[in-house]
């Protein structure tokens, strides 16, 4: 059965007043439906139900761009090869447009195969498929299965290196540290050098690791693959924000350069500039990318620093998070949190929501943000717990210089 | 090789974690607690494109020339991806009008339906398959609103019925509700329990003295019985009919009658226009206080398919809750009727307040009518 959960009505939003029944457990949201939005997503349970309102269709109007989704409802692919295509297809148009769509449209797509007939290049796509749904147990599972069938080239590798990703967002150190070595056995480069610089970066050779990367890309200067480069780059950005250098915004500016749809690089490089006291630079670089969850928290705390009013825009963002949490599950917690602690200075829930994210993620922003969501909500044991857990894994921030060990 | 890891490399490890826009969903309000049940579906138009053919010329864009042009294809989609039930039995959607609407990830189109099940039931089930045949990653995020509660839910592929509130319930606990609002009708509407303390007034008079009489007492208990009796068997009468659509009289006219009812009673205590014969004035205006318990179980009754066992539980608790008031009075005024004050003072002074107080109603609920324009 699916989940009910019961509120009551009329608090969502003002304008639904239905008459009879019992008073409203919640005092009246303040002002009109913006408010009355913004009140619902912090103190109602659930609520914020209530429809927007119905409006007639424009006349001779484009109503929509339709993005290419190359899905059909006939029954797809016929071999295994042309679904993993499409799959591949699919994942790497929900990477670029940061558009959680179409991981559902691969998903169907892979849904619609028989379980029995499932190749190593499809496991290892449902694999990737799955990290990017935060199942990381099923996507550990899938890649092992890889590893297991594979005993050499190329998908064993990418399975080996996807691994050292998912282990690495978890945590688990010493299994990411593993599947880099692995990786490297095989493919020996700049992108086995990111892998373990991640690892030791994390582990207390923060400092070692961004110089022996640095090295690394020097050396390399010559070669002609660009992938390996940004992805080096991106690495080294990051590395070189944990250790509080400047040189972190050469590296991003760097990376997009090369890609410039690189979300995960905008995101971390507009948090940077959000710490660095510049949101207007923060604003520039979100600028465009509001559909992107992440990254409308960041612009919307960038408006919020340099004291800007887009009303529209922050009631897209209640709504879009109203609708999150509603639907449940798919709902990115590290993007809720950090809107709750920063825009909607919620610090206890923004404090629920961080733990949470923190039970399946712990990249340093997943860290910092439940430590100030626990510092801000007076969650004195639970901040002694995480700070524990950087102590044992030797782990030191720039962004969180209270708790170097 | 190096191409193609590499480029695989930088598409799966990185992607992952840190973003996303809003998946797919589908917005389903359906609100119970008018009659008939009230439905409307949001589907954004991005995600109808998939499955309708929206965007007749291919250019990748949805126009509202296009739009209007696919509503009879949209419609079809809808209806057969969003089913009621009621009983195990479909009910038939009839549509209204239709629009956009906003959601965070853009523009949706908005249709509004009646839901017309067999026997006037209020649907007690919902099945929701929209764009799960494209989007494994679909949700149907239903609301179902039925007076002021609210329930919410999540429909997906594996997981796409919905049992909707107050149905599902067994036959005792809704017969046993009805019995309960029944009762509590009784004792808490006022004008119901004035109206039988002043048609028992009569009963209560024990006009040959000795009440400890038992030929006595058992011709006013005959009295009271018939007075009772005859009260019970007119409202039940018309209840029954109201509540199974045979007749529908207007609430307010109705309303104000049964308060002139009782202040008629009342008059009759002092000045018998009506005559002696209680139980026929107890026959008569029981007829318009069934109209009366009609419109109250009609409003308990929204939501509910067992229309027959919620009448017969509430007509039983209207009279379980009668035969308590008279338990507790008619002994006790009984008790009192032989001394003199009771008939001379009490009598009078109990008929002239009961007669201002349900002037007043009457006066009231005149006022409250909607004007006539």
């Amino acid at each position: 059965m699916p989940t009910m959960t019961s509120c009551s009505n009329t608090a969502s939003v003002g304008r639904l007043q239905r008459g009879r029944g019992p008073a409203n457990p919640h005092p009246a949201p303040p002002g009109g439906g913006f408010f009355a939005l913004l009140f619902c997503l912090f103190f109602a349970p659930v609520c914020l139900a209530a429809a927007p309102p119905l409006e007639p269709i424009p006349a001779r109007t484009v109503l929509v761009n339709l993005p290419e989704t190359g899905v059909s409802a006939a029954p797809t692919s016929q071999s295994a090869d042309a679904l993993a295509a499409e799959v591949r297809h699919q994942l790497k148009a929900a990477r670029q447009q940061g558009d959680p769509r179409f991981l559902g449209y691969a998903q169907r797509a892979l849904d619609q195969w028989p379980t029995a007939r499932l190749t190593s290049e499809l496991r290892l796509l449902r694999g990737s498929l799955r990290q990017s749904l935060h199942q990381f147990d099923g996507a550990e599972a899938d890649l092992k299965a890889v590893l297991q069938a594979q005993r050499s080239g190329p998908l064993r590798s990418q399975a080996w290196l996807t691994l050292a990703s998912i282990r690495l967002v978890r945590g688990d150190y010493a299994g990411s540290r593993q599947a880099c070595e692995a990786f490297a056995d095989d493919y020996p480069g700049l992108i086995a050098a990111s892998c373990f610089a991640q690892v030791d970066a994390r582990t207390g050779q923060a400092r070692a690791a961004y110089e022996r990367l640095s090295r690394a890309v020097h050396q390399s200067r010559s070669t002609r693959d660009p992938v390996s480069r940004a992805w080096a780059e991106g690495t080294l950005a990051s590395l070189a924000a944990q250790l509080g250098l400047d040189a972190a915004q050469t590296h991003w500016r760097r990376v997009l350069v090369m890609d410039p749809g690189d979300l995960y690089s905008r995101a971390l490089y507009a948090d940077w500039l959000l710490q660095q006291h510049q949101p207007e630079a923060a604003l520039a670089l979100t600028q465009g990318y509001e559909q992107v969850d992440s990254l409308a928290v960041l612009k919307a705390i960038a408006l919020k620093r340099s004291q800007q009013d887009d009303r529209d825009f922050e009631q897209r963002l209640a709504q879009r998070f109203a609708e999150a949490r509603w639907r449940g599950n798919l709902l990115h917690k590290r993007d809720y949190a950090r809107y709750l602690l920063d825009v909607g200075q919620q610090p206890e829930a923004a404090f629920h929501y961080a733990s949470l994210n923190w039970q399946s993620q712990r990249e340093p922003l997943d860290t910092r943000l439940l430590l100030r969501a626990a510092s801000a909500a007076g969650e004195t044991s639970a901040r002694q717990d995480l700070v524990d857990w950087l102590a044992d894994n030797h782990q030191s921030d720039a962004r969180y210089p209270e708790t170097t060990p | 090789m190096t191409r193609w890891l590499a480029g695989l490399t930088l598409l799966f490890a990185m992607a992952g974690p840190a973003l996303a826009h809003k998946a797919s969903d589908g917005f389903v309000y359906l609100d119970t607690s008018t009659e008939p049940s009230q439905l409307r579906i949001d589907v954004a138009l991005r995600d109808l494109a998939l499955v309708v053919p929206l965007d007749a010329n291919g250019d990748r864009q949805v126009t509202s020339d296009e739009l209007n042009r696919a509503r009879g294809d949209i419609t079809r989609y809808l209806e057969q991806g969003v089913q009621l039930q009621a009983g195990s039995r479909n009910c038939r959607l009839v549509g209204q009008d239709w629009g956009l609407s906003r959601h965070s990830d853009g523009p949706y189109a908005a249709l509004r339906y009646q839901v017309r099940c067999p026997a006037d039931a209020a649907p007690d089930q919902l099945r929701y398959d929209l764009l799960f045949e494209v989007d494994s990653l679909h949700r149907g995020l239903i609301q179902q609103t039925d007076g002021d509660q609210e329930q919410l839910a999540v429909l997906g592929p594996d997981d796409h019925a919905l049992s909707l509130d107050a149905a599902g319930r067994s036959w005792f606990s809704v017969f046993a509700d009805f019995l309960q609002q029944g009762i509590w009708h009784l004792l808490l509407g006022f004008d119901h329990l004035l109206f039988l303390l002043v048609l028992i007034l009569p009963a209560t008079l024990a006009r040959h003295q000795s009440t400890r009489d038992p030929k006595i007492l058992r011709s006013r208990l005959w009295e009271l019985a018939g007075i009772v009796s005859s009260f019970t068997v007119a409202h039940s009468l018309t209840l029954g009919m109201t509540v199974l659509g045979l007749v529908h009289p207007p609430s307010g006219p109705v309303e104000i009658i049964i308060a002139l009812s009782i202040a008629v009673t009342a008059i009759n205590l002092l000045f018998p226009v009506l005559g002696h014969r209680t139980w026929k004035i107890a026959f008569g205006f029981g007829l318009v206080h069934g109209f009366g318990f009609a419109s109250v179980l009609e409003e308990l009754t929204h939501g509910t398919s067992e229309r027959v066992l919620a009448l017969a539980g509430f007509n039983l608790g209207v009279e379980a809750g009668q035969l308590l008031i008279l338990a507790v009075i008619f002994p006790l005024l009984y008790a009192i009727s032989r001394y003199r004050l009771y008939q001379r003072a009490a009598v009078p002074a109990i008929a002239l307040v009961v007669t201002v107080i349900s002037l007043y109603w009457a006066a009231q609920r005149f006022v409250a009518l909607p004007m006539m324009s």
